[in-house]
C-alpha cells in the first residue's frame, strides 16, 4: 500500500467517532472526523479525502444533502452512507444519492471500507 | 261565547224558523214556491253562519253581522200573515237587510269597520233604508193591488201612487249610489290590503259585484214600472232565483273557515318539509308561503337586547308594530320575557289565534331545531379536531420515541457490537475460546440490534419521516412477503397525519394480506385530486375481509375517520379485496 487511503468520518455521535477511528486506523486508513454536515463539507475540500463514511442522521444537514454537497466538490471523494437503521428505511434516497452505497453501521469493518474503495476506483467517478 | 249567549241565539234561529214556517203556510196571497225556497235558504244559512262565525271567532263581530243580516232578510216574511201589524213591519222591514248586507261585506274580514267615513256609509246606509221604506208606507196602499182582502198598512198617511213614483224617482239615483260606493269601497279594502287580510278579501270580492248588481237591479224594479219588471216571470226571477247569489254570503264565511285550515295544514306541512337546520330566513319564507301572508315577519332580539331586526336586517319595533299589523311573541325555551324571536304579521290574523299559535309554536320548534342541531355540530365538530389532535399527539410521541431509540439505546448497542466484534478479531489468534465468547456476543448484540430495529420502525416508520409516501410505501412493499406493484404515488409531501393514515392503511392492507392470503399478488396505488388523496390496495385473494371481523380494520377505518377521511372495503368471497381510503389532504 504506496499510503494510506484518508477517509473522513462523519457522525455526531463522539462514541462512534472514536471506535470508529480505532478500527478504520487497525485497517491502514488515515481518519479524520467531522461532527457535522458543515464540518464535513468544509474538512473535506481541505483534506480530499479518497472516501467519507457518512452517517445519514446528522444535526444540521441530512447525509443526503452532504452526500450532495461532496459530489460537487472538485475532489469527488467515494461516499458511504451509514445509519443504524437499514437502507430500506430511507426508501429510493439512498440510491438516488451520489453515494456509493450504504453500510449499516454495525457491519462496518475495515474490509468492507477497502470493498467500497476498490469498487469506486474501477467504476470511476460514481 | 257563553252557552247562555249560544242558547239564546240558537233560540232565536228555532224562532226565525218557525215564524219561516208559520208565514208560508197561513192562508194568504198565494207564494211562488221559488220565492219560499229562496226565502228559506238565504235567511237561515245567514243565521246558521252567524252562530258559526259566533263560535269560532267570539271576539268578532262577524258572528253578530251574520246573524242579524239573517234575521232581517227573514223579517219581510211578517208581511205574508193576514193581520196588519206584522204585515206593517214585514213591509216596513223589507229593504233592511240590505243596509246589513252592506254593513257585512265593508267590515270584512276583521268584523270592523276601518274609518269613520265607513261608519257613516254604514250608518247612511241604514238611515236610509228605513227611511225611504218609511216615507213610501206613508202613501202605499196596499189595497189598490190585492183588493179589501190585503191587511191594512198602519202607516198610510194618505194612499197615493203618484206620491210613492215621485219617491221613486229619488230612489233609484241614491240607492244606486250608495250601492256603488260599498262596492268602491270593498275594492279599495282589497287593493290596500295586504298579507292575510288581501288573502281573505278575494272571494269578497268576487261576490260583492254580484250582489250590488242584483240590488242595483232590483232598486230599479221596485221604482219603476216598466213592463219589464211587472211580468210574475219578471218576478220569479228578480225575487226568487237571483237572490239565492246571496247564499254566497255565508259561503263566505264557509271561505274565510277553509283558508285558515288550509293554512293550518300548509304551516304544519311546510315545517315537516322544511330541511333540517334551515336559516331563519328560509324559515320565514316558508312561514309567509305557508300562511300567505308576504308581509310576515321574524324579528329576533339583538344579543345586546337594544331591539330586534327581522331576517332582512330591518329594525322591528314589538311595542309599536305599523297599523295593522299584530306582534305574536315565539314561546320561548324559558318563558322569558321579552321573548328573543317574535312573529309580526298581518291583523288579519287577529281573529286566528289558533292557526297564529300553531305557527308561533311551528316557527319556535324549528329554530330550536336548527339551534340544536348547530349546537350538536359545533360538538361534533370539537370531538372531530380533539380526536384530530389526540392522533396527532400519538403520533408526535410515536415519531419521539423512535428517535429516541435510534439516537440512543441502538446507537449505542451498534457500538457495542462493533467493539465486540473488533475484540474478537484481536484475540482470535491468541484465544480461540476468548475469540468464540467475543463471536457470541457480538451475535446477540447484533440480534438485538435488529429486535430494536424492527421495533423501532413498528413504532413508528422512519422512512416515511424521512422520504415521505413514496419511500416509505416502497419500503413497505420491499419488506412486504406478498408479490405487490406499486403504480404512482404523488412525489409531493403532504402534512404528518395524512402521510401517516395513508403508510397504515397501506401497511396494514399488506400485513392482512401477508396473514390472510400469502399466496396472493396485490396492487398499491395513491392518487391525488385537488382535496384528497385515494388509496387503494387491491389483492386476487379469496376475498371475505368484513371490517367489523377484527380489531385491524376497525382501527383503521378510526384512524382514517380521525383525519375526516372514509374507509371502504369491498371483499365479495371468491372476488378478492380491495382496500379504499379517501382521505382530505387539505
Amino acid at each position: 500500500m504506496a499510503s494510506s487511503p484518508a477517509v473522513l468520518v462523519v457522525d455526531d455521535h463522539d462514541g462512534f467517532r472514536a471506535f470508529a477511528r480505532t478500527m478504520l486506523e487497525a485497517a491502514g486508513f488515515a481518519v479524520t472526523e467531522a461532527a457535522s454536515g458543515a464540518e464535513a463539507a468544509a474538512t473535506a475540500r481541505i483534506i480530499r479525502p479518497q472516501l467519507v463514511l457518512l452517517d445519514i442522521q446528522l444535526p444540521d444537514f441530512d447525509g443526503f444533502e452532504v452526500a450532495r454537497r461532496l459530489a460537487l466538490q472538485e475532489h469527488r471523494p467515494v461516499i458511504v452512507l451509514t445509519s443504524t437503521r437499514e437502507a430500506s428505511d430511507y426508501g429510493g434516497l439512498i440510491m438516488s444519492s451520489p453515494a456509493a452505497g450504504f453500510l449499516p453501521k454495525d457491519e462496518l469493518t475495515g474490509p468492507a471500507l477497502h470493498g467500497f474503495l476498490a469498487a469506486g476506483r474501477a467504476g470511476g467517478p460514481i | 261565547m257563553s252557552h247562555r249567549r249560544r242558547g239564546v241565539l240558537i233560540a232565536g234561529a228555532l224562532a226565525a224558523v218557525t215564524c219561516q214556517i208559520v208565514v208560508t203556510y197561513v192562508p194568504g196571497p198565494p207564494q211562488p214556491l221559488i220565492g219560499t225556497i229562496t226565502q228559506s235558504l238565504v235567511g237561515l244559512s245567514f243565521l246558521a253562519a252567524g252562530i258559526a262565525a259566533w263560535v269560532r271567532w267570539p271576539a268578532s263581530r262577524l258572528g253578530l253581522l251574520f246573524t242579524i243580516t239573517g234575521y232581517l232578510w227573514l223579517l219581510p216574511n211578517l208581511g205574508h200573515l193576514p193581520y196588519a201589524l206584522p204585515f206593517t213591519i214585514g213591509n216596513l222591514a223589507a229593504p233592511l237587510y240590505e243596509a246589513a248586507l252592506a254593513h257585512l261585506a265593508l267590515a270584512w274580514p276583521t268584523g270592523r269597520l276601518r274609518s269613520r267615513f265607513e261608519v257613516g256609509v254604514v250608518v247612511a246606509n241604514y238611515t236610509w233604508n228605513i227611511g225611504q221604506s218609511f216615507i213610501s208606507m206613508f202613501f202605499w196602499n196596499p189595497q189598490t193591488n190585492c183588493g179589501p182582502s190585503c191587511p191594512a198598512n198602519l202607516l198610510m198617511i194618505h194612499g197615493s201612487q203618484a206620491a210613492e213614483n215621485a219617491l221613486g224617482v229619488i230612489s233609484i239615483p241614491v240607492g244606486l249610489a250608495l250601492t256603488v260606493t260599498v262596492l268602491a269601497l270593498i275594492v279599495r279594502h282589497w287593493q290596500t290590503a295586504r298579507g292575510w287580510t288581501r288573502r281573505a278579501m278575494v272571494p269578497l270580492l268576487w261576490i260583492a259585484p254580484a250582489i250590488c248588481a242584483l240590488s242595483a237591479v232590483q232598486t230599479v224594479a221596485q221604482n219603476t214600472s216598466l213592463p219589464l219588471f211587472t211580468s210574475t216571470t219578471a218576478g220569479n226571477i228578480l225575487y226568487g232565483y237571483l237572490p239565492l247569489i246571496l247564499l254566497a254570503g255565508p259561503a263566505l264565511f264557509v271561505a274565510g273557515t277553509l283558508l285558515a285550515r288550509t293554512a293550518r295544514g300548509a304551516v304544519g306541512t311546510a315545517i315537516v318539509d322544511l330541511e333540517p337546520g334551515a336559516p331563519p330566513g328560509q324559515l320565514r319564507d316558508t312561514l309567509a308561503r305557508a300562511l300567505g301572508d308576504s308581509t310576515l315577519q321574524l324579528a329576533f332580539r339583538e344579543p345586546d337586547g337594544s331591539g330586534y331586526l327581522d331576517t332582512a336586517g330591518r329594525p322591528v319595533d314589538p311595542d309599536r308594530p305599523e297599523p295593522g299589523r299584530i306582534v305574536t311573541p315565539l314561546p320561548g325555551r324559558d318563558g322569558a320575557a321579552p321573548a328573543d324571536t317574535v312573529l309580526v304579521h298581518d291583523g288579519g290574523l287577529e281573529h286566528e289565534p289558533q292557526l297564529v299559535r300553531l305557527t308561533a309554536a311551528a316557527a319556535s320548534m324549528a329554530l330550536e331545531h336548527a339551534r340544536l342541531q348547530a349546537e350538536v355540530q359545533a360538538q361534533l365538530e370539537q370531538v372531530r379536531a380533539s380526536r384530530a389532535r389526540i392522533v396527532e399527539a400519538g403520533d408526535a410521541a410515536r415519531r419521539r420515541i423512535e428517535r429516541d431509540l435510534h439516537d440512543g439505546a441502538q446507537q449505542r448497542l451498534v457500538t457495542l457490537a462493533l467493539a465486540l466484534g473488533m475484540a474478537r478479531s484481536q484475540v482470535a489468534g491468541s484465544d480461540p475460546d476468548l475469540a468464540a465468547l467475543l463471536e457470541g456476543a457480538t451475535k446477540e448484540a447484533r440480534e438485538a440490534i435488529a429486535e430494536l430495529r424492527e421495533l423501532a420502525r413498528g413504532i413508528h416508520p422512519a422512512v416515511l419521516t424521512e422520504t415521505g409516501l413514496p419511500g416509505a410505501i416502497q419500503a413497505l412493499v420491499e419488506r412486504s412477503p406478498v408479490a405487490t406493484t406499486v403504480s404512482a404515488v404523488p412525489a409531493c409531501r403532504f402534512p404528518a397525519p395524512i402521510e401517516a393514515t395513508a403508510y397504515f392503511v397501506v401497511s396494514e392492507a399488506l400485513a392482512n394480506v401477508a396473514k390472510h392470503a400469502p399466496a396472493a399478488t396485490a396492487q398499491v396505488a395513491v392518487r391525488q385530486s385537488a382535496e384528497r388523496i385515494v388509496v387503494e390496495i387491491t389483492d386476487d385473494g379469496p376475498g371475505g375481509a368484513r371490517p367489523d371481523s377484527g380489531s385491524g380494520l376497525r382501527g383503521l377505518a378510526d384512524r382514517v375517520a380521525s383525519v375526516g377521511g372514509a374507509l371502504q372495503i369491498d371483499s365479495a368471497i371468491g372476488g378478492g379485496t380491495r382496500l379504499r381510503a379517501e382521505i382530505p389532504c387539505q
